[in-house]
């Protein structure tokens, strides 16, 4: 009785499958993969709803129009756990069980690397973020992938020279923890302040300890005029912060990383104040504010992260990269079409512009505006527009 | 950098607001020992419950700050009896079952804060936000009051114990169970009572270190080590040496950390603890078995 049933469902779905070419000649199918559970879901979210707000638009507005026809967007998404295994069964689901020829996201070295390795063979065009160079600077030259978001070794160098220029510093304390990564952080820092003409101190912590005031002391006591927190994780950044301004450090706190300014203000609280940072985007901005209030709308009025626009802009930028190519089958002219896009406005950062051959051996990296925010009555507040090399 | 006064000065005060906490976390802890011959490895985790009870009754339900941090104790040592019953009397006088048996309760309290509250940290908004300055050196009242209230629970502490009959009946226990038992104590009350309050200044020093600092499923790692290294220091299941423990700790870790940074000042606890266990491994005012 029971494989009756399960033949007669079988039939079923074949019969429905059967009837589905009909239909989906008009359906575009977009991938996304992203984290939908555990510590990374925000982001996971970021890259949901940012893509959905920009394939709401254009369907709307009728669909997108590619050659002759007209197409109708379908979002699918898959969880990866924020794990290299995680998205590398998701890349796997998305491009062999779904067919999808374009992907957005995900976000985080291990998932985009894993990711890429099953999408690049098969030429599906991934536009993601990461932070390790190997995303770009790779044996295939990013053959059939683009990033999205900025890294240190985009943003670092114009905003030091904004500190260098703006904040008149001397010398910079700088607190890493003792293990490897503060040891592969620390060093390419010094440098970039020991170019632009400051001194620094580094002092390092114990992983796991709370309590800097000690350390602090004592780089107070070599008498630096800056507190660099850098790339420390937003709790330890947090209570950095806040136990400098307790000890009575009362000169600029900076924070050449992150960006994580809401958390930041959120463990510091009022001690927060004048601690300066980097954000992605300028949430007031007359240009974002459409798009703020759609986010609103159709998810509610909680935080957004900066992570959401900055998918927005990914998948609008591949909506038109797909109708400048004329195909929905052939990723390598669409891919063309990418990197041909430059000056094309998606409404959020201004005008396309691809960087990255000086860094990475190749053009896909997507060169963003970002802003210097100085926390003033525990809000951050612009203080300059910057634009990448 | 010793001939600045003001570093010295700050250097005294990091020193005092470490200790206070270090002391405030190690008493229960000894306490436990010196009297179940338990070695408490769920300690933090007891904390990291007093973080949280903290954070929803003041962060959360907003009550008055000192309201919350009295209720805190109550609200954790109470319903942690139910635990007493249930794991922790079927260690005393046994102290390596009580290790591992202690250890897995450790595990199965941090994954299940893990699944109620996610990992995120959070924070508790200061009650006290000011600083005050003594010529140049600065004290932060928030850690003020942390030393204030270090210093009450230790006066009251050494009152329970020396100046009541509770006091003298959990002595009694420590010393010999069995006889204490003869002479008409409950020692299974006993028990218990001492069980309340190590749990109460656990969860009491949790809340505070949760306040500087932040409230996670994985806060009790901190507090856990740092009980052990200061009990160690002052000698097992002595209260006295635990304030002393507390104070050697807390004053190492400022100046060392001020001197010569975090690596000196870590290798150097753990240095005086390896050479305290080789040439007297009773503590400083710990009793040799």
């Amino acid at each position: 009785m029971t494989s009756f049933k399960m033949k007669a469902t079988l039939a079923a779905l074949l019969l429905a499958g059967s009837m589905v070419p009909a239909v989906s000649a008009e359906t575009l199918k977009i991938g996304a993969i992203g984290s939908l559970s555990g510590g990374g879901t925000a982001w996971g979210l970021a890259i949901k709803r940012g893509a959905e707000l920009a394939v709401d638009e254009v369907n709307k507005a009728g669909g997108l129009k590619v050659g002759d026809k007209t197409y109708n967007i379908e979002l699918v998404m898959y969880d990866d756990q924020y794990t290299g295994q995680g998205g590398k069964t998701a890349a796997e689901r998305v491009v062999f069980q779904d067919k999808v020829k374009f992907v957005v996201g995900p976000i985080g070295s291990n998932p985009v690397l894993s990711t890429m390795e099953v999408t690049t063979p098969q030429k599906v065009l991934l536009m993601s973020n990461g932070y390790t160079p190997k995303i770009l600077q790779n044996d295939h030259k990013a053959s059939y992938n683009f990033r999205f978001t900025l890294t240190n070794i985009e943003f670092a160098p114009s905003m030091m020279k904004w500190v260098k220029d703006n904040l008149k510093l001397k010398k910079v304390g700088i607190l890493v923890p003792n293990d490897a990564i503060g040891q592969s952080v620390a060093p390419p820092l010094v440098k970039l302040y020991k170019e632009s003409g400051i001194e620094t101190v580094v002092d390092y912590y114990e992983r796991g300890s709370k309590e800097f005031s000690p350390l602090i002391t004592r780089l107070m006591a070599a008498g630096i005029d800056g507190f660099d927190i850098n790339f420390n994780a937003p709790g330890e950044a947090g209570l950095m912060v806040k136990q400098a301004r307790q000890i009575g450090f009362d000169k600029t706190i900076l924070q050449m990383g992150g960006p994580s300014v809401p958390e930041i203000i959120e463990v510091a609280g009022k001690q927060a104040e004048g601690f300066i940072s980097y954000e992605m985007v300028d949430f007031d901005a007359p240009a974002v504010v459409p798009f703020v209030k759609a986010y609103a709308a159709k998810y509610g009025a909680g935080i957004m992260n900066s992570q959401t626009p900055a998918f927005y802009n990914t998948t609008k930028i591949l909506f038109e990269a797909i109708r400048r190519a004329g195909t929905v089958e052939d990723t390598t002219k669409v891919r063309d079409a990418v990197e041909g896009i430059a000056g094309y406005d998606a409404g959020i950062y201004g005008p396309v512009r691809w960087t990255g051959m000086a860094n990475y051996g190749v053009n896909h990296q997507l060169a963003l505006p970002f802003y210097v925010v100085e926390v003033k009555n525990g809000k951050p507040v612009n203080r300059a527009t910057l634009q990448v090399d | 950098m010793l001939s600045n006064p003001v570093v010295l000065g700050q250097i005294v005060v990091n020193g005092l607001s470490l200790s206070s906490i270090y002391i405030l976390v190690a008493l229960g802890f000894t306490l436990l020992f010196g009297i179940m011959r338990v070695v408490n490895f769920a300690h933090g985790e007891f904390a990291m419950l007093g973080g949280f009870s903290l954070y929803y009754l003041y962060a959360v339900f907003k009550l008055p700050w000192l309201l919350a941090i009295a209720l805190v104790p109550f609200l954790v040592a109470l319903p942690a009896l139910l635990l007493e019953w249930l794991v922790f009397r079927w260690f005393y006088q046994k102290m390596f079952q009580s290790m591992i048996g202690l250890l897995g309760l450790n595990m199965a309290m941090i994954y299940t804060g893990l699944i109620v509250w996610d990992a995120f940290e959070r924070n508790i908004p200061a009650a006290f936000d000011g600083i005050v300055r003594f010529g140049g050196v600065i004290a932060p009242i928030d850690r003020l009051v942390t030393i204030g209230i270090s210093l009450l629970a230790l006066a009251g502490f050494y009152f329970l114990m020396v100046h009541t009959r509770w006091g003298l009946a959990m002595r009694a226990a420590a010393q010999d169970v069995d006889i204490a038992a003869t002479q008409g104590i409950d020692t299974r009350r006993i028990y218990k009572l001492a069980f309340v309050v190590a749990i109460g200044l656990a969860a009491l020093a949790g809340a505070l270190y949760g306040q500087i600092y932040a409230v996670s499923p994985f806060m009790g790692e901190r507090p856990l080590f740092v009980a052990f290294v200061v009990v160690i220091l002052g000698g097992m299941g002595s209260v006295s040496g635990a304030a002393l423990g507390g104070v050697l700790l807390g004053f190492t870790e400022s100046l060392l950390g001020t001197l010569y940074g975090g690596s000196v000042a870590a290798y150097a606890s753990f240095g005086v603890v390896v050479l305290l266990l080789i040439f007297r491994p009773w503590g400083l005012l710990g009793k040799p078995e």
